[in-house]
């Protein structure tokens, strides 16, 4: 087992050059640079070329592409993620309180994508090919084609015109004020958990129909046992494993792709940094960004794994 | 004149394929009701994008200072936005933008993507390692990140909006035809057209990619509605078609947001649209999904 831990860890490894070189390359294509940004937006467009020159060498960007990149490398083996180029404060400040709204805002959406995704797919299994299974199935697939800006936006109105409620616009850690926090937070973790319960019903309404059909089950509705007691004790053990690696692996990706639903509830999260670092050619913050999601994903990759392997015996680590 | 043999047997060659092919339709109809009805809203939206020019009751892009937003009555049925444009024929003619990048995106994902997931699987060994390794990275990026970093190396604009969608699709369904290729590199047939010494350009053209397209078919409707989901979100970020051009994420944007309280047509209609639409390709394409992979087969 720990022979198999380290060696996915290692496996980690190249993908994660491999996502630095991407993004460090996609960057560097990307027209102009974060000087050319910030002359650009003060209106001065005939800034004197020295000067920007200067600038330039100040943020090391006429270094060879090479001495930027091993620079930008052995800062990251060492977690110092250095100055952004736009603010020139430490990336680490500028991103603390963005992650900690982006991590809570995708937790909550998971836990409710879940709450909907396993008992609706569990109903749906029951019911294959009625009226019920048929509206599971209209309801989450109406989530997954509803975009979520839209959805936040009717969401903001409704509000807006039946309770003259407007949330509040600065986001404030859970432990300082659990209920300015969730005020915020509720509705767009509501709007991302229902678009993302779709994937989680559908797979649970699979595995639990393929669960369904085992011996087993038909083992324990002969022996007379509760309709409910075989469901909880015997169905869904086997069957949600995965369903909760699908949840989980959407939950990575929610960290930082929820750029949409941060513009409309108005959400200073990682997402909108994403997109303002990439237009302001901040190149140290977007790398910064992009490496943080990337090994989220990886890292809940892996812990799926590990988890699968721990809890179903029948799969064996190599 | 007595019919000869063969004009019979022409006959029949076109006569079945025909009623078979009605056949397959009630079958689905009948069998896969939500799939019907997402096939009618695809075909609806198809067809809306194909007679824009007829359909709408005004030019998308006309300004009527005199109606500006206006609320939906027997003029503007669904109203109009802060320029005075008619809120119906703008949804018409967005369409078509939305099934142009939607179809350039999700075919030339699913081309790209099915093309080095059958070389992948055909060659197997090192390629095979190296093209998976690469398709990890891509993973690895969240897709509206990807679908946005393109977006800033090209610029907007229609064409470019449909790479940038197009790139984030393509390693999903490399990973997903490399599966199936794996299955079918080891056919009898394969193993044939190698030994007759044809070349590996049309060992996998003609002989493996043919046998996978079940699966590209399902990821290629997959891809649809959300390649048309991702177009309205990079518009609606200011990110995707640019104004004056009539889509339906952009219509969602700025003046949408900021009159939503005295003119909400102007944000519920193009929403709805994008919903209607994207939900009638996914059930079809699930259902599309039930129908052609054996495996996922519930009856």
């Amino acid at each position: 087992m720990a022979f198999y831990i380290l060696k996915r860890l290692l496996a980690m490894i190249p993908t994660l050059l491999g996502v630095a070189t991407l993004i460090f390359l996609l960057l560097r294509v990307i027209p102009g640079d974060v000087v050319e940004a910030r002359y650009l937006t003060q209106g001065s467009q005939f800034q004197s070329q020295d000067l920007m020159n200067q600038e330039r060498h100040k943020l090391g960007l006429d270094k060879p592409l090479w001495r930027q990149f091993t620079g930008w490398m052995s800062g990251l083996a060492r977690f110092d993620f250095g100055l952004s180029m736009w603010t020139s404060a430490p990336i680490t400040d500028e991103i603390k309180l963005r992650f900690a709204l982006s991590l809570q805002l995708a937790i909550m959406a998971s836990i409710i994508a879940s709450c909907l995704a396993i008992p609706l797919g569990i109903l749906a299994a029951m019911k294959q090919d009625t009226w019920v299974d048929y509206s599971v199935r209209v309801f989450t697939i109406a989530g997954l084609a509803t975009p979520s800006f839209w959805l936040g936006t009717l969401m903001i109105l409704a509000m807006l015109i039946f309770f003259k409620w407007v949330p509040p616009m600065t986001f404030t850690p859970l432990w300082v004020s659990p209920k300015e926090n969730l005020a915020l937070l509720l509705w767009p973790a509501l709007a991302v958990g229902y678009r993302y319960c779709a994937v989680g019903t559908r797979m649970m309404r699979s595995t639990m129909l393929e669960v369904l059909r085992e011996d087993y089950i038909r083992t324990a509705r002969a022996k007379g046992l509760w309709l409910k007691l075989i469901l909880t004790r015997h169905a869904l053990k086997n069957a949600i494993l995965p369903v909760l690696t699908v949840i989980s692996m959407e939950f990575a990706f929610l960290l930082g792709g929820l750029v949409v639903t941060e513009q409309v509830f108005n959400l200073n999260g990682l997402g909108m940094l994403f997109v303002e670092a990439i237009s302001h050619r901040d190149y140290t913050l977007t790398q910064a960004l992009v490496m943080l999601v990337a090994s989220a994903f990886l890292v809940v990759n892996f812990m799926v794994d590990i988890a699968y392997a721990v809890l179903d015996p029948r799969i064996r680590y190599r | 004149m007595a019919a000869s043999p063969h004009t019979v047997e022409q006959l029949n060659r076109e006569a079945i394929p025909r009623a078979r092919w009605l056949q397959a339709v009630l079958h689905f109809v009948v069998n896969r009701p939500l799939g019907a009805v997402g096939a009618v809203l695809v075909l609806l939206t198809a067809t809306l994008a194909l007679t824009a020019n007829f359909v709408a009751p005004y030019d998308p892009l006309s300004t009527d200072y005199g109606a500006m937003l206006s609320p939906p009555d027997a003029h503007h049925w669904l109203g109009t936005d802060s320029f005075g444009r008619d809120v119906l024929s703008r949804i018409i003619y967005g369409s078509r933008t939305a099934m142009t990048v939607g179809l350039g995106a999700s075919l030339l994902g699913a081309s790209i993507g099915s093309l080095i997931g059958v070389v992948s699987a055909y060659f197997g060994g090192r390629v095979d390692l190296l093209l998976q390794r690469v398709l990890d990275v891509f993973f690895a990026f969240p897709v509206i990140v990807l679908a946005l970093a393109v977006v800033a190396i090209l610029g907007t604009g229609a064409g470019n909006v449909i790479l940038a969608i197009a790139t984030p699709m393509v390693p999903r369904c490399a990973r997903v035809v490399r599966a199936a290729a794996l299955s079918v590199r080891e056919m009898p047939y394969v193993d044939a057209a190698r030994a007759s010494g044809f070349g590996h350009r049309r060992i996998i053209l003609r002989h493996m990619l043919p046998n996978v397209m079940a699966p590209i078919l399902i990821m290629t409707t997959a891809f649809l509605g959300e390649a048309i989901l991702l177009e309205a979100s990079l518009s609606f970020l200011g990110l995707g078609v640019q104004e004056p051009t009539a889509a339906w994420g952009l219509m969602l944007r700025g003046a949408a947001v900021e009159f939503a309280e005295t003119a909400p047509w102007m944000a519920i209609f193009p929403g709805l649209a994008i919903s209607l639409a994207v939900f009638g390709f996914n059930l079809f394409g699930d259902s599309l999904r039930d129908a052609l992979d054996p495996r996922l087969r519930t009856q």
